[in-house]
């Protein structure tokens, strides 16, 4: 490796880790911001046991996961299910708030 | 905002209101199934209707279905309708005491429990979106246990990304090895339900002594009184005093289901609405269970009853330890107490106080008493390990040791969900090593509470310090939800925190640990998640 420049962040880490013995730990990718297209994260816990890979701020993906159906249990389908659920908040990070859980306080 | 559910009131808990007697229900119920569902759900040959007739489950779960089919299918149902509905269906299609024990939590709403499906497998196919108790408080036949895999797939396609679709043949797998499995551990047809479904409803009328204890709060006692409505169902009192001799009245509802199955809708005198999820477990003198706040299901308690005048027994015993050398004050409480109290060797007390509910005692520990758990007995009756007599606080565990809050408030409609931790003292055993198996526990403790980040990742992003605070009591308040332009990229304010517990033992100070993971809010809260 001493004749190899590392050429980004990503592959000095490398370097680093090589260094210190730690190349063979994997690490998926942590996501801060936009879902990945898998179910990791979850919906409340991120795939490494915290929150910091969860898709934050969660408003500004909140319809890439409602209208998809992507945590069915969690978030309200548009889909299939409450088609209408959103249809007062157009924007979910300015909106957030007209966001209605679907089982409300009974009265 | 979605119409429909802000105008149905939920279903479990309002049925309490204005029911029909036992009899007219079941008439009215069959009466109200044919003319509302016999259109899509055609009876068959045997007198059976497809699909309704191919499941059991607990009042919570027919109620779901019925919310389902009116938001979904466009079924019109009255409020009285469902709650008629509900009852019938219950009643003859429910599940039998022993057939939903191990999975109660999921009704009772208790906080901070692990739920794990019986194997890896299931837990993957049933468990990765809702619990596995949701499932387990079901029985179908093998063929409708099918048709509920094909509706997952046409109601929420990604099911196929949530078994794991990319890796694995998950159809072939749901459709058959789960289906079997399911049919198996789940059948619609069963000894327990054969023996119990025709139970008739047990006469709850009359009075009832409680014990429990809210965590954060402390232990409580009390009575309740029950008494038949003309209509159908109970109206209920409750009047409990808590350990530090403050008291809370209520009123309200009860309602019977499946024969053991109890369900009250209650308020605080200050207006405060509660629920408690209750159930006989076969025996006609007690009821077990939990309640909870109706607007805050993580507030709440167990409840531990038993019908006054029935067969003597102890409900508990509070403070339930002693250390060494000191001398309490404890309680026993219980029903039909009568006969001489004893505790075992070691400790000397006298009755400054005595009925029949509770025997009031200043207990002095020998300093040469044995350590451990000792058996509680008044006359005849006998509550094993109830009292602990300990000479040491050597480690303190923290309950629940992780569990999540959500944010939530801050102007959106949906409240903060918080968390509450306790402190349990426990003495090292035998081996004189702590977190070691024969660990003693003595019992909950007070306790100062802190926060701080979990670990790295919550320590660059600050969690501490934007996800909520944590009162004297070890109740978790989570912040307001919503982007937080404060924090990198405007992210919620989650957060991955350890909650340390700090147990103060004659001056030697213990240290407790939980996680809390600080999530954010959802916006699908049934009430079987």
């Amino acid at each position: 490796m001493k004749h190899l420049k590392p050429a980004n962040q990503k592959a000095a880490e490398y370097v680093e880790a090589s260094e210190q013995g730690r190349e063979d730990e994997v690490r998926l990718m942590q996501t801060m911001v936009g879902c990945t297209a898998t179910l990791d994260p979850g919906w409340e816990v991120d795939a490494f046991g915290g929150v910091a890979a969860l898709c934050q701020p969660m408003e500004a993906d909140l319809y890439g996961c409602s209208d998809p159906c992507w945590w069915p249990a969690q978030v309200a389908d548009t889909l299939n299910t409450y088609p209408n659920w959103n249809a007062d908040a157009p924007a979910a990070q300015r909106d957030w708030r007209k966001l209605q859980s679907v089982f409300p306080e009974d009265t | 905002m979605n119409i429909i559910w802000r105008m149905l009131p939920a279903f479990g808990f309002t049925l309490a209101a204005g029911l029909l007697p036992q009899a007219a229900v079941a008439q009215d119920g069959a009466a109200v199934l044919n003319a509302r569902c016999a259109s899509c759900h055609e009876e068959r040959a045997d007198g059976s209707r497809n699909r309704i007739s191919d499941v059991r489950k607990t009042p919570e779960a027919w109620g779901m279905t019925l919310v389902r089919m009116i938001n979904v299918h466009g079924v019109k149902l009255t409020a009285e309708e469902r709650r008629t509905l509900v009852q019938h269906l219950s009643d003859t299609q429910g599940l039998a005491p022993s057939e939903s024990a191990g999975y109660r939590y999921v009704l009772e709403k208790t906080p901070g429990v692990t739920d794990t499906g019986p194997t890896d497998e299931l837990s993957q196919f049933c468990g990765r979106c809702h619990t596995y108790a949701r499932v387990a408080l079901q029985r179908r036949p093998k063929e409708d246990w099918l048709k509920l895999v094909h509706f997952h797939l046409g109601q929420f396609p990604t099911t196929e990304y949530q078994a794991l679709g990319r890796d694995r043949d998950w159809w072939g797998i749901a459709s058959t090895k789960i289906v079997e499995e399911l049919a198996k551990l789940l059948p619609l047809e069963s000894d327990a339900w054969t023996a119990w479904k025709d139970t008739p409803a047990p006469d709850l009328s009359g009075t009832w002594r409680f014990t429990g204890h809210r965590p954060g709060v402390g232990h409580y006692d009390g009575l309740a009184t029950l008494t038949a409505k003309s209509g159908g169902g109970y109206q209920m009192t409750t009047k409990a005093t808590y350990s530090d001799g403050k008291t809370a009245e209520s009123s309200g509802s009860a309602v019977v289901y499946s024969g053991h199955e109890v369900r009250a809708s209650m308020k605080n005198s200050d207006g405060q609405a509660w629920r408690a999820v209750l159930s006989t477990g076969g025996n006609k003198d007690a009821l077990t269970g939990r309640w909870f706040l109706r607007d805050n299901d993580v507030i709440g308690g167990a409840v531990n009853s038993v019908r006054q005048g029935s067969a003597a027994r102890i409900l508990s015993v509070e403070p339930a330890y002693i250390k060494l050398g000191q001398t309490k004050q404890i309680t026993i409480h219980g029903s039909g107490l009568a006969g001489d109290v004893t505790l075992g060797t070691g400790l000397k007390f006298q009755a400054t106080e005595s009925s029949t509910d509770k025997i009031v005692l200043e207990i002095t520990a020998d300093m040469g008493a044995a350590t451990g758990p000792r058996d509680v007995k008044v006359g005849a009756s006998a509550l094993p390990g109830a009292l602990v007599v300990y000479d040491k606080v050597d480690s303190v565990k923290i309950t629940p040791a992780a569990t999540i809050a959500r944010v939530g408030g801050n102007g959106g409609p949906i409240a903060p969900v918080p968390a509450q931790f306790e402190a349990i003292g426990y003495m090292a055993g035998g081996d004189g090593k702590t977190g070691t198996e024969d660990d003693v526990r003595i019992g909950i403790m007070p306790a100062t509470w802190t926060t701080t980040n979990f670990d790295d990742a919550a320590a660059a992003l600050k969690d501490a310090d934007f996800a909520g605070k944590i009162t004297p009591t070890g109740l978790f308040e989570p912040a307001g939800a919503g982007p937080n332009p404060a924090r990198p990229m405007s992210t919620n304010n989650a957060g991955n925190l350890a909650i340390v517990g700090t147990v103060d033992d004659d001056g030697n100070k213990l240290e407790g640990k939980a996680q809390l993971f600080v999530t954010v809010q959802r916006f699908v809260d049934p009430p079987i998640r």
